[in-house]
């Protein structure tokens, strides 16, 4: 057990980071997309007026059950927990609680939420998004699998911790450069931006597993999907672009903020120049994908 | 009294109980309250040998029970931690199913079947099972293995109405049969070496025969192996099983999940671990038990995502289930001779995936039960919406499904995460196996879209109102407690996993010497919250602190729901929006068969003309008819045996029945001539005796 004070403090900072600045982020990405289409776009703290106004807003029930309750809820603890997982700024406030596997797990643990929250709606837009989710989660989870499996087995621990620390002071593989790439193609994915937007695909199926949700448990999902990008992008940089670090906290969390944002601002750029692929267009996409991870790991087991 | 005797008696009572039920057959109701009462009696007794013998040690018989005279064998019995762990789960899984089959037996789409053909038929299976792990002499094992594959065969084709049934019986019979004797040629084989048929002899044998005659003993362990693997249902050996387990009854599909695959476990356990001396042989036979693991894991799951069939899913992942287990024993296996501390964990890995596959897949058959007991169907097409009618049902099966998907913190990710994390640790040396670790970790997603699938057709959706008989209320209570139990032990073996594996550790501990694995301390560490922190001697490599993220997970879902009521916004019930179209129920529901389409095209075959979807080649197998269906005719007892018998005795009774005409007077001469009679013996007796 490690509940010191210093992991006390940093489990705090990692909650408020997540909760308070993930929004930031999705409004830089919106100035961003509005600046490529020619617009003024809104202001960068529009994300924030977003929530607030939905947390106070009507919610509809329109089906009575636990699930379609409480998945908003349970979908937003869990990425809370998932917050206390990952390494932001310094190793993640909870390494004695759980290895890349369970962090891996845990993420899927809200996508099962998105899920639920779509079938239980009995709503067939809701249905179909769900199961759209599911192909995508089979597709680019084994992805991010096996990319965290590299670093893993060139690290030799499954502890965030240890991994971060040995990608400071060795020299970086190259199999992590090939899933280094790979894994950034499947972040997007994961945080559902264009060309990947599929699950939602609002012109096709109306926001497919949120079509029901409403209120404030439509703000729990968004910024469920805001926390995520931060997460994601911060694992991303912590593990592949180990360079340059430094041993103040302060220092690096800034470090890290920045290298957050040009991660993001990649992204972005990718989400406003391509249009959104068929569910299986990306699912053959992402077979390559795995094969190409799988390449990269025979390289880690042949030691390069 | 000494835990063989107590041992002994609970099963005889479960005998007792099917001659009790045999006889009472026909009062349906009494005969499944009273077949509960037996199982209970002998849970509780089983279960009591458990505690003393994982108190206080192995018991054992120091003289057989039956001594067959001329090949060296006898009944002996020893229970050692090995055969407790596996006697506790039966004795679980035992009362669990008859307390459920109370109430399900009794469904009127059983009416005209009697139950003769099922409660006895259970204890018989139950009490060979017990046995199968207790006796310590190859030939006994034979006998128990036999009887339990007979009786559960007659479990199978219970519903003999059902032409598919009966073929798909026929296929369990042949397949499991092929098995048996490729066995008893395996055991013969190992006999003729070393002169005794007991456990002790056989690892004399094989000991000397590893080094006199190495290809004789790997054919031997071939044949066992594979005995073992086609009852665990390990592909391509498992082909019976998804057809034998939608045929039979839920209960008895229950008890087969919860008890006798898992049997096939035991038995390589058994060989492989304990009877097998350590040596290169290990290690050849870990990485095939692998291998075969894995191809089921793969081939088991995918084939299962394309079932529209509630008990065909479920048994196709009850395949891929038991891949998962043998993809643990098998590394463990592998590493006895080459690392230990790796062995102990994937051994252990792979009895507490066991522990969990018993409690999750017993608790999806009853679920399965539950929607049948509604709706009388097992079609996913046919059913929907079912969590307005068995609300408590769709959360339980909903913590079933997340559970045998692995998602945390419930107790299948506990187990997974001891095989993912032992596997990648593998990777170093042996990448044969980080790749098996791989195909596990993404089919085990493929297995969450199939669960997606089950919970959300079955239970949620649009309720389906063609089903007029699904105006009851939730399942009766004896249905429902198998449930909570299991879906309770899911929850909390998943919570605190260092519960069940403390026991799983010592247990296989106990089988190699003493000090032949480091203690279980150095290897999980000392974690207050009874977390994992795997240790293989250069630090601490993987974390798994269940009881920590569960208690910070409350936290943040408190902290989540604070912001859900921080607007405090108001709610208003209204109905679901379908763009403001009319619509019939029937327009507005998303069919089982349209999950995830795109996905399944990807495992198509095709060679040449030749196409099919998945990746599961089911092999048919051929129409055998025995001349004037004579086979169908000596399997059913009832035709040649009972029936005859009832028959006969009924037109014996017809004509006392003569007697009675209804005339009074008639009536007053049968009373005086019995009178008579009765006076003329009397006389005749006391003439005997010389006085009155």
């Amino acid at each position: 057990m490690s509940l010191s004070m210093e992991n006390l403090g940093l489990a705090l900072f990692n909650l408020l980071l997540v909760i308070l600045l993930s929004p930031l982020l999705e409004g830089i990405i919106r100035k961003l997309v509005a600046i490529v289409h020619s617009r003024i776009g809104p202001p960068l703290y529009q994300p924030y007026l977003d929530l607030l106004k939905l947390l106070g807003k009507e919610e509809i029930v329109s089906s009575n059950n636990f699930f379609f309750r409480y998945s908003a809820v349970l979908g937003f603890g869990a990425i809370l927990l998932v917050a206390l997982l990952s390494p932001i700024a310094a190793a993640p406030p909870l390494n004695a609680g759980g290895d890349i596997i369970v962090f891996i797990y845990m993420l899927s643990f809200s996508a099962v939420m998105i899920m639920l929250s779509g079938v239980t709606s009995e709503s067939p837009y809701g249905v179909l998004g769900a199961a759209r989710e599911m192909m995508m989660v089979l597709t680019v989870e084994p992805v991010i699998v096996i990319a965290l499996i590299v670093a893993a087995v060139n690290a030799d621990s499954l502890q965030f911790g240890a991994i971060i620390a040995h990608f400071q002071n060795n020299p970086f593989p190259l199999s992590m450069v090939i899933v280094g790439i790979v894994l950034f193609i499947s972040i997007v994915a994961q945080l559902a931006r264009l060309p990947f937007d599929i699950v939602e695909a609002d012109q096709e199926i109306m926001e497919g597993p949120f079509v029901e949700q409403s209120g404030p448990k439509l703000a729990l999902f968004k910024w469920m999907f805001y926390a995520k990008e931060l997460i994601f992008a911060a694992v991303f940089v912590s593990i592949f672009i180990p360079w340059f670090h430094s041993e103040v906290f302060i220092v690096n969390f800034l470090y890290t903020l920045v290298k957050i944002l040009v991660m993001l601002v990649v992204v972005g750029v990718v989400h406003v120049v391509n249009p959104r692929l068929r569910i299986d267009q990306a699912v053959r996409y992402f077979a390559v994908l795995i094969f190409i991870t799988i390449i990269g790991l025979a390289f880690a087991l042949a030691g390069s | 009294m000494n835990p063989i005797q107590l041992f002994i008696i609970s099963t005889l009572l479960l005998v007792l109980g099917a001659i009790v039920t045999w006889i009472l057959g026909n009062r349906r109701e009494l005969t499944s309250k009273l077949s509960t009462v037996f199982f209970a009696l002998s849970s509780i007794g089983v279960l009591s040998v458990v505690f003393t013998v994982f108190s206080s040690g192995t018991a054992q018989l120091n003289a057989p029970l039956i001594e067959v005279p001329g090949i060296d064998s006898g009944l002996l019995l020893r229970i050692d931690l090995l055969s407790a762990l596996f006697l506790g789960i039966i004795a679980l899984v035992s009362f669990m199913v008859a307390l459920y089959a109370v109430r399900y037996m009794n469904l009127k789409i059983f009416a005209d079947l009697s139950l003769r053909a099922f409660f006895p038929v259970l204890m018989i299976f139950f009490a060979s099972v017990m046995y199968v792990v207790v006796v310590v002499d190859m030939f006994f094992f034979f006998i128990f293995w036999e009887i339990m594959t007979l009786a559960s065969y007659f479990l199978v084709i219970f519903n003999k109405r059902d032409k598919d049934t009966l073929r798909a019986g026929f296929k369990y019979f042949l397949i499991t049969h092929i098995a048996t004797a490729l066995m008893f040629i395996a055991v013969i084989i190992i006999y003729l070496q070393g002169g005794s048929f007991s456990f002790d002899a056989l690892e004399q044998a094989m000991q000397s025969m590893s080094v006199s005659n190495p290809g004789l003993l790997h054919l031997a362990l071939l044949f066992l192996f594979l005995a073992f693997a086609t009852k665990a249902g390990i592909l391509p050996m498992g082909d019976w099983l998804p057809d034998a387990y939608s045929s039979a009854p839920i209960p008895a599909s229950s008890a087969f999940a919860g008890s006798m695959t898992k049997l096939g476990v035991y038995g390589v356990i058994r060989i492989f671990v304990d009877i097998l001396p350590v040596s290169d042989f290990s290690q050849t036979w870990g990485i095939i038990i692998a291998l075969m693991g894995t191809i089921s894991i793969f081939v088991g799951t995918l084939t299962a995502l394309v079932q529209e069939e509630t008990k065909r899913l479920l048994s196709f992942h009850v395949i891929g289930q038991m891949g998962y287990i043998f993809l643990g024993v098998g590394m463990g296996v592998y590493f006895l001779n080459v690392q230990p501390v790796l062995a102990i964990v994937a051994l252990s890995a792979g009895v507490f995936h066991l522990i969990n596959n018993v409690c999750y897949k017993s608790c999806l058959f009853f679920n399965a039960g539950s929607v049948v007991w509604k709706t009388g169907t097992t079609n996913f097409n046919l059913v929907g919406g079912l969590h307005r009618v068995l609300p408590m049902t769709a959360v339980i099966a909903v913590i079933a499904s997340l559970s045998i998907s692995g998602v945390p913190p419930l107790s299948g990710f506990s187990s997974k995460w001891l095989i993912y994390q032992s596997s990648i640790r593998a990777a170093i040396t042996n990448p044969l196996i980080l790749g098996f670790g791989i195909i596990a970790l993404f089919i085990s997603i493929v297995t969450l879209a199939s669960f997606v699938k089950f919970t959300s057709t079955l239970f949620y959706g649009k309720y389906a109102d063609n089903n007029t008989k699904a105006k009851r209320k939730e399942v009766p209570l004896t249905m429902m407690i198998p449930q909570i139990v299991m879906a309770l032990l899911s929850i909390i073996f998943g919570i605190v996993p260092i519960l069940p594996l403390k026991y799983v550790h010592k247990s296989i501990a106990s089988l190699l010497e003493a000090d032949f694995f480091p203690p279980m301390q150095s290897i999980y560490g000392t974690d207050s919250l009874g977390g994992l922190m795997t240790n293989y001697g250069e630090g601490v490599f993987a974390v798994w602190n269940p009881l920590l993220l569960t208690l910070v997970g409350l936290f943040c879902i408190l902290i989540a729901y604070a912001f859900y009521r921080s607007g405090s916004a108001p709610r208003r019930a209204d109905t679901t929006w379908y763009c403001g179209e009319e619509h019939s129920d029937e327009e507005v529901r998303y069919r089982a068969h349209s999950f995830y389409l795109p996905f399944k095209k990807m495992f198509r075959i095709r060679i040449g003309k030749y196409e099919r979807e998945g990746v599961y080649p089911s092999i048919g197998y051929p129409k055998i008819t025995f001349g004037n269906n004579l086979f169908k005719r000596i399997t059913d007892i009832d035709k040649w045996f009972y029936d005859p018998l009832v028959n006969r005795f009924m037109a014996l009774m017809k004509r006392f029945s003569a007697t009675h005409s209804g005339v009074p007077h008639l009536y007053l001469l049968w009373l005086i001539i019995g009178t008579v009679l009765a006076v003329v013996v009397l006389f005749l007796l006391a003439g005997h005796s010389g006085h009155l």
